[in-house]
């Protein structure tokens, strides 16, 4: 009993299951499978059978149900979550249980989603492969030797390991879209400002941004629908369009889509020819390819380790464990007990991205890389702009490669930011991108496909998206609905 | 070249202890991350003036009083609390 928000809802809806039985059969799939892939850190089942319980009682009364209710999903450790620990996985915050709600968990649980648990995450968003994680790395279902991708790690294994039918994510460099294109799903990170990040826990506040992780196109547009919006305590936030998933089947008149060549340097072959054969399909079914140059997408990467690390140790300033969370077992001065309980608390990784930090907005370095970074964000906004003036949706690799093996990334940690060279642009630059499968490696690995839009261009984005995955159905989407089975 | 000493130094601006026996491979990670963002000067004349992304700007809220947190419920993730307050004494 998997599937997608659309297939379990319309069961819901036809009483064909009840939402009793539907959460007490992903629970049992948690219980049973979560040993091997590591993507809960934390469930919920009490709380979750007592939503099952009252859609159940609206379904019986004959109520109407709104698309995501009574539908079980999971929730990212970085999204607070009132009366559910929340700690980024990290040791720092052990222990933390938030006095209030996420903006999108506070909306997703008024339309009775059903939270099955929090998912592991890199500590604090800070990572490519949840490995950073104090819970260890969530693992790939499409093969036990490969990471989950990150940060986002736990709910793309979920939700690929249906363990979770949808999962709340962040991205702040790639979060949501790197682990979609790992696990073969759709991850979508919207423009910012159109979701809350009211209670997400803040990595770099100039680029986080919540979103789904999801099965189809259909669903993360669905899930966007819910969670867009104003919101008065995010005041980033704007108000909210026209929901997408009504204008979905619609088809983008004209499409032109942009391939940036920047985009495919150091691509492995194998994601590169499963590209060309997305840009091939697009041009057969009748959009128009153009082909294009965007230089400064070559150097956003340091640009986006050098604002995001510069942000990062200014919003972790706050964890000095006097007001939750871990705090040191022995100290003497107030000084002492803040730098033991950061040493002790923080992972090596966190740590390293706090120290960078520092360094780039110390006395005698703010201009030679702070100052520097943000003048080229400037430079990359101009020059996705001067792109979009000639194209509607770019069509590029999530990541230049499938899903690493387990340990790769804790070897070397340049190398391993050098991966996350085609996910960082789109966060400097404030506009959506999604992953979505376009192909399997020989490994029988995902290949993700990233296709990039304006801002607050969502509705073209998701349409382009839903038209490919229309025409791919059953080439593609048939290997992920593959059930838990597979890896055992 | 980052030195060790400067490695101290962004530590304490930072709130951070480094072990003496992490000093070596921490000054060693630093360096080459730091190689890593100097590569932001390849860019050259590319960068201008950042501005911010077209039509953002600020959004400025009327300042009315809202119901705050009970100190009560703040102060459960501190066991509690003493007379009020988040306690911070002296652990030897």
């Amino acid at each position: 009993m998997t599937g997608t928000i659309e297939r379990l809802s319309g069961l819901l809806r036809e009483k064909k299951v009840s939402c009793r039985e539907l959460t007490q059969a992903y629970l049992d799939g948690i219980a049973r499978d979560n040993s091997v892939l590591n993507a809960y850190v934390r469930t919920t089942k009490e709380q979750a059978l007592e939503t099952a319980e009252t859609v159940d009682r609206k379904i019986a009364a004959g109520e109407l149900l709104s698309p995501l209710e009574g539908i079980p999903m999971t929730i990212k450790d970085n999204i607070s979550t009132r009366g559910i620990e929340t700690t980024c996985c990290s040791k720092i915050l052990q222990g933390y249980t938030p006095i209030y709600d996420a903006t999108v968990w506070q909306t997703l649980k008024q339309q009775n989603a059903v939270l099955l648990g929090k998912t592991n995450m890199d500590e604090f968003a800070m990572g490519s492969s949840c490995e950073t994680s104090c819970h260890g790395g969530a693992v790939n279902p499409f093969g036990t030797g490969y990471v989950a991708g990150g940060s986002s790690g736990g709910g793309a294994s979920a939700v690929a390991g249906n363990l979770a039918v949808y999962a709340l994510g962040s991205d702040t460099g790639g979060s949501i879209r790197q682990p979609a294109g790992f696990c073969g799903l759709v991850g979508l990170k919207p423009t910012y400002g159109t979701v809350s990040r009211f209670g997400l826990i803040a990595y770099a506040s100039s680029l986080d941004q919540i979103g789904p992780i999801c099965k189809s196109v259909s669903d993360a547009a669905l899930v966007y629908d819910a969670i867009s919006g104003r919101d008065p305590m995010d005041s980033t936030s704007v108000g909210q369009k026209e929901p997408v998933a009504p204008q979905l089947a619609k088809r983008p008149e004209n499409l032109t889509i942009g391939v940036v060549k920047e985009y495919f340097q150091g691509v492995d072959a194998q994601v590169e020819e499963a590209l060309q054969s997305a840009i091939r399909t697009y041009e057969k079914m009748g959009a128009r390819i153009v082909d294009l140059s965007v230089p400064s997408v070559s150097y956003a990467l340091p640009v986006y380790y050098i604002l995001a690390c510069a942000e990062a140790s200014s919003n972790l300033g706050r964890y000095d464990g006097i007001r939750y969370g871990y705090r040191a077992a022995h100290y003497g001065s107030v000084h002492e007990m803040i730098c033991k309980t950061r040493s002790e608390g923080f992972g090596p990784e966190v740590q390293r991205r706090i120290l960078l930090g520092s360094y780039v907005l110390s006395a005698g370095y703010y201009d030679a890389y702070y100052k520097k970074a943000q003048n080229l964000r400037g430079a990359v906004i101009k020059g996705f702009n001067e792109a979009f003036a000639r194209c509607d949706v770019i069509l590029a690799p999530t990541v230049p490669m499938t899903a690493f093996p387990k340990g790769f990334a804790v070897q070397d940690q340049v190398q391993t930011y050098q991966t996350d060279v085609c996910t960082v642009p789109v966060n400097i630059a404030g506009i959506p991108a999604l992953s979505m499968p376009c192909g399997y490696d020989q490994k029988s690995l995902p290949i993700g496909m990233q296709l990039i839009a304006n801002r607050f261009e969502e509705t073209k984005l998701l349409q382009t998206a839903y038209w490919f995955e229309q025409e791919m159905a059953g080439e593609i989407y048939r290997k992920t609905e593959w059930g838990c089975r597979q890896y055992a | 070249m980052i030195t060790k000493e400067e490695v101290l130094d962004i530590a304490l601006l930072s709130k951070l202890y480094v072990p003496e026996e992490q000093l070596d491979a921490l000054t060693k990670d630093m360096d080459s991350i730091l190689a890593f963002a100097d590569s932001i000067n390849a860019a050259g004349a590319q960068a201008e003036e950042y501005e911010n992304a077209e039509g953002l700007s600020n959004v400025f809220r009327e300042d009315e009083v809202v119901p705050s947190y009970p100190v009560q419920e703040i102060l459960q993730n501190v066991g509690g609390g003493e007379n009020g307050y988040f306690p911070v004494r002296k652990r030897k």
